[in-house]
């Protein structure tokens, strides 16, 4: 059941040429769990698509056979944008893989106002063999540096590749670059799709099921309906004081005053609230994804307990 | 046979050195065959002599090797620019010297206009008014219920009304950058960049691109080149799709149409094997009036905007240094394959960490293979530096150098931008020409307007709007300076056997004038007054 609906969630993938950007959004797009993903790709890249999924391809967009939509972002992203926007029916997420050398806040400025676009966030991959040596580029190292301390999360994708060692040392380098933002390890841009875009809108999990299918990383995910109204404000707080390993949040969450409902994400560190149209639901709803072992669902749930009013 | 129509002039001024001047200039099917006296035309039979241009200054029509087509649409919108232009009917507008001269402007465009219909104006340049800087407030003044959007003039800002930023639901609470805040606490209506531009005038329909995706905005386009003396003009980046292409191919056919029109493929909106695919396709089918099959690679920004691409010190206020449209590493691999397939290339360079980066690819590419007279020009170029010059002379490279922004920005980039021991070299005409570049110089219009006798204005005397002379040492002589207008552009399109000089077998393509830019004072050369143009023997008044 839709019980109210709100702006079109965009989440931005950047990083540099061969980091891993087309090989993530195909395996979102082949894991797209029943959501209507739609993707721009950048206008100088290929729209590489794995060939098993597309159902067709006009030259300009591909449809596959799940429902999702991929498109060029052609020469100018604002087009693209009108583009989406007028789009029917509306996709459930939009991603936008951006060009190599982009600066992702550039692209979250608009989804940041726009009203009916809203950020979910800024995903950025890292090359773990090569990040070191893009980093000491002086003609690219100021635009890494950008997608990196911008990211809500990072991948370090090809992490397969590198010893334990220089793993963490890579660690080590992206959190004084960005402290506080998560950093998954993982290959051939395999990630959880909820961690990458977050949880879809009513998704319940059995507390502590974990997952590690094809992903380098364990998860574990928590959700939750609550009866009765929330300080947003001790929520807002509360989240964002919760540990890095805690990926996301999202709550649609009944306001004290039976008003319309509010979205509330935590997404990396960074906590946020979006206004939402329609009625609002019965129960607030909430999900979280973590990491296994850096995620303590009792906490979580603790955490939103302590917000009731 | 067919008819020989000759033109009497007081003075034609033929840019062939052979023979410099002429009275008498001979047309036959669109081509010059007769260029001397009277006797010399009289030579070539039976001809009826046209006397239109008996006190006028007949020079070769000029060629605009940087320019844009919405420099014809966004007439469309209200001009509030401080400098002089004239629009595509021929009507001059006077600059505007205060915000209240804008919102007086402002207020006579509306009337008539329903209510609620949204009012759009360009070329706003608040750095020119005098202070305070306008906001939301003084356009609230021209209307406080219609929704109002003032486009700068570099279009990366805007000034909106109140009843505008209420479409965009921008409040206090709006924290993204690019939305200026007011004393207030309110957002002031200034909305810096794309990004926070968008929402409004997506829900004003303000759509710059569709400026020259239709008839009309390339029939405005070419009076505009028309009422300036151009006769060649760049559409310097378009997407080029089969739909746009047949538009242009029907529209520029009009032989009310006054230009050649040179339509450069975007190198950045699909892959190079695609690129070059397309660029192929485009070529053959060029007609006379419409020039296809040349690609332009926009690397950097620009320089008064912070996004050029600065080697060291960069900038003069200490801005971090700008952006890359595309990575080093993919430009590189994008320009192989269009020298590598014989591809006209054009390349939008700043900064010069950009030029540097576009030589060394120019040059990566020329060790694999020979690419001879492939004439890549790098356009702007405005830092490039005297070992820039030349390597791109020994590595076969043209330059279009920006001489406008000498007059328009100059002062900015003395005081702000670059400080002035590099704003006195930039676009260094002089340097070029001494290093044996082949030398274009252009307007971007409508960055800056379009008027090639103001940039060949610009680049032999060097002045900004402020006054000062910013680096005497760059500047041409009026010569060099028609020259980089005429069959210096011409040799960057690849066009200069067809255009550029009055010479028998070129096109007959003139600029009408009432003075010869070689016999004025040199700070009079932008005073002249351009009657209209002849091209391949048509006549086209302004």
């Amino acid at each position: 059941m839709k019980i109210a609906s709100s702006a079109l969630p965009v989440t931005i993938i950047s990083g540099y040429l061969g980091a891993g950007k087309t090989t993530l959004v195909n395996h979102l797009l082949r894991h797209a769990d029943g959501r209507k993903l739609m993707v721009l790709v950048n206008d100088f890249g290929d729209l590489a698509i794995d060939a098993d999924l597309i159902q067709s391809d006009d030259g300009d967009i591909v449809t596959l056979s799940n429902g999702c939509v991929c498109c060029s972002l052609g020469s100018d992203l604002f087009e693209a944008f009108l583009t989406v926007l007028d789009r029917t029916p509306k996709p459930d997420h939009l991603i936008i893989e951006a060009s190599g050398i982009a600066r992702p806040q550039n692209i979250a400025n608009i989804a940041r106002a726009e009203p009916d676009l809203h950020l979910d966030g800024i995903v950025t991959l890292v090359d773990a063999e090569l990040i070191e040596a893009n980093l000491a580029n002086p003609q690219i190292a100021s635009a890494l540096m950008e997608q990196i301390s911008s990211a809500d999360m990072l991948l370090i994708n090809k992490s397969d590749l590198v010893t334990e060692q220089r793993l963490q040392a890579l660690r080590h380098i992206l959190a004084e670059i960005c402290p506080g933002t998560p950093a998954l390890g993982c290959k051939h841009g395999a990630a959880a799709l909820d961690a990458v875009l977050g949880a879809y809108s009513g998704a319940k999990y059995d507390i502590q099921a974990t997952d590690s299918a094809d992903h380098s990383e364990h998860y574990v995910r928590w959700s939750c309906e609550a009866t009765g109204s929330f300080d947003l404000d001790k929520l807002k707080k509360g989240l964002a004081a919760l540990p890095p390993g805690v990926l996301r949040f999202k709550g649609i969450i009944r306001p004290g005053d039976g008003g319309e409902p509010v979205a509330i994400h935590r997404v990396g560190h960074r906590v946020s609230l979006d206004r939402m149209y329609g009625p609002a639901p019965p129960v607030s709803h909430m999900v979280a994804i973590g990491l296994e072992g850096q995620m303590d669902p009792a906490i979580v749930e603790k955490t939103v307990l302590r917000a009731k009013q | 046979m067919s008819e020989l129509h000759i033109f009497k002039a007081r003075k034609i001024v033929t840019m062939d050195p052979e023979q410099p001047e002429a009275t008498h200039v001979g047309v036959r099917d669109g081509l010059v065959v007769a260029v001397g006296s009277e006797k010399d035309a009289a030579g070539w039979g039976t001809a009826d002599t046209n006397d239109i241009f008996a006190d006028k200054i007949i020079v070769p029509g000029f060629v605009e090797g940087h320019s844009h087509m919405f420099a014809g649409g966004i007439w469309r919108f209200v001009y509030v620019g401080y400098q002089d232009r004239v629009d595509p009917q021929g009507r001059r507008w006077s600059g505007v010297k205060s915000i209240d001269a804008v919102i007086e402007r402002m207020r006579g465009e509306q009337e008539g206009l329903e209510e609620g219909v949204p009012l759009i104006a360009w070329g706003f340049d608040p750095i020119f008014l005098p202070a305070p800087r306008a906001d939301r407030h003084d356009f609230d003044r021209v209307s406080d219920t219609r929704p109002i959007a003032v486009l700068h003039s570099n279009f990366h800002v805007m000034t909106v009304n109140t009843p505008a930023l209420r479409l965009a639901e921008y409040t206090a609470e709006t924290n993204i950058e690019g939305i200026v805040m007011g004393e207030d606490g309110e957002p002031n209506g200034e909305l810096q960049e794309m990004a926070v531009m968008f929402p409004v005038m997506r829900r004003m329909n303000i759509d710059i691109r569709s400026l020259s995706g239709d008839g009309d905005g390339i029939r405005d386009f070419g009076k505009v080149c028309n009422a300036v003396g151009v006769t060649t003009a760049t559409d310097l980046v378009a997407s080029l799709e089969d739909s746009n292409v047949a538009l242009l191919k029907n529209v520029t056919s009009e032989k009310a149409f006054p230009i050649r029109l040179v339509s450069a493929l975007n190198g950045l909106q699909q892959p190079p094997d695609e690129t070059v695919t397309r660029a192929r396709e485009l070529a053959p089918q060029s007609t006379d009036k419409l020039r296809l099959g040349s690609v332009k690679i926009v690397t950097d920004g620009s320089i008064q905007g912070f996004t050029a691409r600065l080697r060291e010190p960069g900038y003069y206020n200490g801005a971090a240094n700008g952006i890359w449209n595309i990575a080093p590493d993919q430009l590189n691999i994008l320009v192989d394959a269009l020298l590598r397939n014989g591809i006209h290339t054009h390349i939008h360079v700043n900064g010069d960490e950009a030029i540097q980066v576009a030589i060394d690819a120019v040059g990566a590419s020329i060790k694999r293979q020979s690419a001879d007279d492939h004439r890549t020009v790098l356009q702007h170029c405005q830092m490039a530096d005297r070992e820039q010059f030349e390597k791109m002379r020994e590595l076969g490279l043209c330059a279009n150098l920006f001489a406008n922004h000498i007059y328009y920005f100059g002062d900015q980039h003395k005081a702000i931008t670059l400080g002035p021991e590099r704003a006195r070299k930039m676009d260094g005409c002089r340097t070029a020409l001494d290093h044996g570049i082949p030398l274009a110089i252009h307007s971007d219009a409508p960055i800056t307007p379009l008027a090639p006798l103001v940039t060949a204005w610009a680049a032999a005397q060097r002045q900004t709007a402020g006054g000062e002379i910013l680096g005497e040492e760059e500047r041409i002589s009026a010569y060099e300076a028609l020259h980089a207008i005429t069959l210096g552009p011409a040799y960057t399109l690849r066009m200069e056997h067809e255009i550029g000089s009055i010479e028998p077998g070129k096109r007959a393509d003139f600029a009408i004038l009432d003075a010869s830019p070689l016999d004025v004072e040199q700070d009079r050369i932008r005073d002249i007054t351009v009657w209209g143009t002849v091209l391949g023997g048509v006549v086209h008044r302004a």
